[in-house]
């Protein structure tokens, strides 16, 4: 009889905890070790911003209960990883020991993008990605944890953690000055930007939003929908500055004072929120012979395992082979937990394939809640048979439907201010039906609340559908 | 605006009155004060009289809606972008203010009888006593005895419990508004989960029991006086303990610290059976498949304790028997993956077309 194996999973959010919970339901004696510099318990980071706002407790934010650990016979180890010994097996961990494993899962996720500007370094600059952003956030906007408490042994890891991990607390500029943040920027159009920025609103401030680009998010929004977004954040009060750029953090006796755009303006801040995305959280891992992909995610194959033996990666760190083949890094919930679940059969020795199908997500900018599916593009058309309709209703409910297509079939949706049941927009994608088909169908896939007005498509808006579904041939 | 979802985040557990702080514990004193007064003791009755109110219970009824119209007006200033709460807020008030105030007041003045059309058996459990049947008109009696054993069960059927305990009763009325800022302090443990099942159909079998017993006392009672006896103390027993304890000191007392459905959820015999008929009927809610980010919001909001995140995050539909429809789990669901739904067939997510909801 065979030794139990050892398997030791690295990170227990999303992608390592789905993976612990599925080898343990397969190998019900196997060893499984989770090692967590962060925290003690798999927590929803997508949830952190309301944490911070005061509208959950940390444990609310936790999808597994308090015993999950124990019922599951998962060891926890918290610690930093600080290197990977791929021929002996070995993983070490700050503060000298070694754990010898048979399998390994690398799913560190990812860490925030370094500020690359002058005054960095300041108290009262930092970002919102882990616990201690958490922590430290709490302490500049509201003095400390809100009465629902702290996570449970927050420091727990400083023994065993290292200079440079993301998970180090943060000097709280709030406490030296002597009062809370009154004045705050944030940088950054992406979602941890407009989720800083919504939780700011919530604390009673004003913030700055200084976004590079000329519109929110343009990676997903387009300038029409972007220029919504605009509009809605400045109805709050948010103080929007579109396309420019970040020229320096200032400060006083080590405290930022302000932060400088590119263009020379000086923006007063007590604190500054740094979101200008996340990278894969893999620096401990030069040297260890793996092969890294340029933006530092670990390179897998479709059964998500890497080029050391023995060794799989998932979620955040991960560079999985796109549709075209190219690796590329998904920071999305949903593919974190469904790599998680593949990379643990792939670990038991199942031939599997992880294989993304149809993208898909939905975020809520503020109060505009937002739904995409397939491909769908923010500028120009990217080819000549691409087209898209566009249809925006501005009475009781706001919103905005945009279907691309390309020839007469349609191939992705954006779609801001309504909840769709995106299954059932993947599926007229992947039925590749044409337009008139699919806007005469539309509310099969509507998901509103009961006795909200439902969406109606205006004759034109339908004449021009049936238009672009019948393109001229030739 | 009909815009859907949360508008704005709240922060319940940066303010102490909210989050069982020195504040909310006050409250809660003053709540239970005020009720073990009005139960057992009758320095309303003067101030009820120099009110030109008829009794102390008309006070009560006074300021209750006037706790649910304050509670409301804030409710609605947070979350009133959505359609189905303005309307479900809407009609729950005014069927307090109407039916359960204003009617049985003027009634008695026109020559008519006190009678409160919005309550039935069991939540009102003299309902369907001999003693009140006999003394109602004939067409009030058929009234009750419908609508507590057919039309209330059928609604449930239809339209999930929802119909009654977030749209007509006062009980949920005053939870949903007034109560609603201490919403997210039902606790979602498996033992409160355990309590509520063994507790509330204790109460449901203690109900029909005591509506039994003394039934057959009215039937029986005058040859046998030690029974009649049993069901008098029955039925004062129930009333104190069901009635006055748990519906009034313990379910509203204790708002600020264990949640506004304390009531509804553990103890009111009309729920437990609306809950019985919910789970065999149409109400459903909906889950999304694979957009939930398991943030914890739905279960946090859950005001009768269900952990909505749990079937969620593992893309399960569901109907809980405990479920009042309040619909907040979906409203503050920053993905949209919740949706109530009353649905006509079972035949799962490929029903689409089939599907039959509150639309107006």
């Amino acid at each position: 009889m065979t030794p139990p194996l050892h398997f030791v999973i690295v990170g227990n959010g999303v992608a390592g905890m789905e993976a612990a919970v599925a080898l343990r339901a397969r190998e019900p004696q196997a060893k499984i070790t989770v090692v967590s510099e962060e925290s003690d318990h798999f927590f929803s980071r997508t949830a952190l911003m309301y944490v911070l706002a005061g509208q959950l407790r940390h444990q609310d934010t936790e999808p597994l209960e308090r015993d999950a650990y124990a019922r599951l016979s998962l060891e926890r180890v918290r610690a930093r990883a600080v290197g990977l010994d791929s021929a002996g097996r070995r993983l070490r961990l700050s503060g000298g020991q070694e754990l010898p494993y048979d399998r390994l899962l690398l799913a560190c996720g990812s860490r925030p993008r370094p500020a690359p500007w002058p005054g960095a370094e300041l108290a009262g600059v930092g970002h919102f990605v882990t616990l201690q952003d958490l922590a430290w956030l709490e302490a500049e906007l509201h003095g400390g944890p809100s009465r629902g408490g702290p996570p449970p042994r927050p420091d727990a890891h400083l023994e065993r953690s290292a200079p440079d991990s993301p998970y180090q607390p943060r000097p709280v500029a709030a406490r030296r000055r002597g009062h809370l943040a009154r004045q705050a920027v944030v940088v950054g159009g992406g979602l941890i930007g407009i989720e800083v920025v919504e939780v700011m609103l919530a604390a009673g401030l004003r913030p700055h939003f200084v976004i590079r680009e000329d519109w929110f998010w343009p990676m997903a929004i387009d300038a029409a929908e972007g220029a919504w977004i605009t509009q809605r954040l400045a109805g709050h009060g948010v103080r929007v500055h579109l396309g420019r750029g970040v020229a320096a953090m200032e400060g006083q006796d080590g405290l930022v004072t302000g932060l400088r755009t590119d263009d020379g303006a000086l923006l007063p801040a007590d604190v500054v929120v740094v979101a200008i995305g996340v990278v894969p959280n893999t620096g401990w891992l030069a040297g260890a012979g793996l092969d890294l992909d340029p933006s530092g995610g670990v390179r897998v194959g479709p059964d998500l395992s890497t080029s050391a033996p023995g060794v799989f990666a998932a979620g955040d760190c991960a560079a999985v082979p796109g549709a075209d083949g190219r690796p590329r890094v998904e920071q999305l919930w949903y593919t974190a937990r469904d790599q998680g679940r593949i990379a643990a059969r792939a670990m038991l020795g199942d031939p599997v394939r992880y294989e993304r199908g149809l993208p898909y997500n939905s975020a809520k900018l503020m109060d505009i809640e937002y739904t995409t599916v397939g491909e769908v593009w923010t500028g120009p058309a990217p080819d000549a048979a691409a087209w898209e309709w566009t249809l925006v209703e501005e009475g009781r409910v706001r919103s905005s439907t945009r279907i691309c297509g390309r020839g007469d079939q349609v191939v992705g949706f954006n779609l801001l201010g309504r909840r769709w049941d995106h299954s059932v927009l993947a599926r007229f994608i992947e039925e590749r039906r044409d337009l008139s088909w699919v806007v005469q169908r539309l509310p099969q896939a509507a998901f509103d609340t009961e006795l909200v007005p439902p969406l109606r498509v205006p004759a034109d808006r339908l004449a021009a559908a049936r238009a672009l579904a019948r393109p001229p041939q030739g | 605006m009909d815009q859907q979802g949360q508008q704005g985040l709240d922060s319940p557990w940066r303010s102490a009155w909210r989050s069982r702080g020195g504040p909310a514990w006050l409250i809660a004193a003053l709540l239970i004060g005020f009720y073990v007064d009005l139960y057992w003791f009758d320095h309303l009755e003067p101030v009820a009289r120099a009110l030109g109110l008829r009794s102390k219970w008309f006070l009560y009824g006074a300021l209750y809606s006037l706790g649910m119209v304050g509670g409301a007006v804030f409710y609605l200033r947070r979350h009133g972008n959505s359609r189905y709460h303005r309307v479900r807020i809407a009609t729950n008030v005014g069927v307090q203010v109407l039916l359960a105030w204003t009617l049985p007041f003027v009634m008695p003045l026109l020559g008519g009888t006190e009678f409160y059309p919005s309550y039935f058996w069991p939540l009102k459990y003299d309902l369907l006593l001999p003693d009140t049947l006999w003394q109602l008109p004939l067409y009030l009696s058929i009234y009750g005895l419908v609508g507590s054993l057919l039309l209330s069960p059928l609604l449930a059927f239809f339209l999930g419990k929802r119909w009654y305990c977030s749209w007509i009763c006062g009980c949920g009325g005053l939870a949903n508004t007034f109560g609603d800022p201490w919403r997210h302090l039902t606790s979602k443990s498996t033992a409160s989960w355990r309590f509520e099942k063994a507790a509330i159909h204790t109460v449901l079998v203690a109900v029909v029991f005591m509506t039994a017993v003394v039934v057959l006392k009215g039937l029986v009672g005058h040859d046998h006086p030690t029974f009649a006896a049993f069901a008098d103390g029955t039925k004062q027993v129930y009333g104190f303990l069901v009635g006055s304890v748990l519906a009034g000191v313990v379910g509203t007392g204790l708002y600020p610290l264990l949640g506004p459905r304390t009531w509804c959820r553990n103890f009111c015999p009309m729920a437990a059976i609306l809950g019985l008929v919910q789970k065999l009927g149409r109400f459903h809610i909906r889950v999304k498949p694979d957009m939930c980010i398991s943030c914890g919001n739905c279960s946090a909001v859950c005001e009768m304790g269900i952990d909505v995140r749990a079937y969620a995050q593992s893309n399960q539909s569901f109907t809980r028997a405990a479920c009042v429809g309040c619909g907040m789990c979906a409203h503050v669901c920053p993905r949209g993956v919740l949706r109530l739904e009353n649905r006509v067939t079972v035949l799962g997510d490929k029903a689409r077309q089939g599907l039959v909801t509150l639309d107006l």
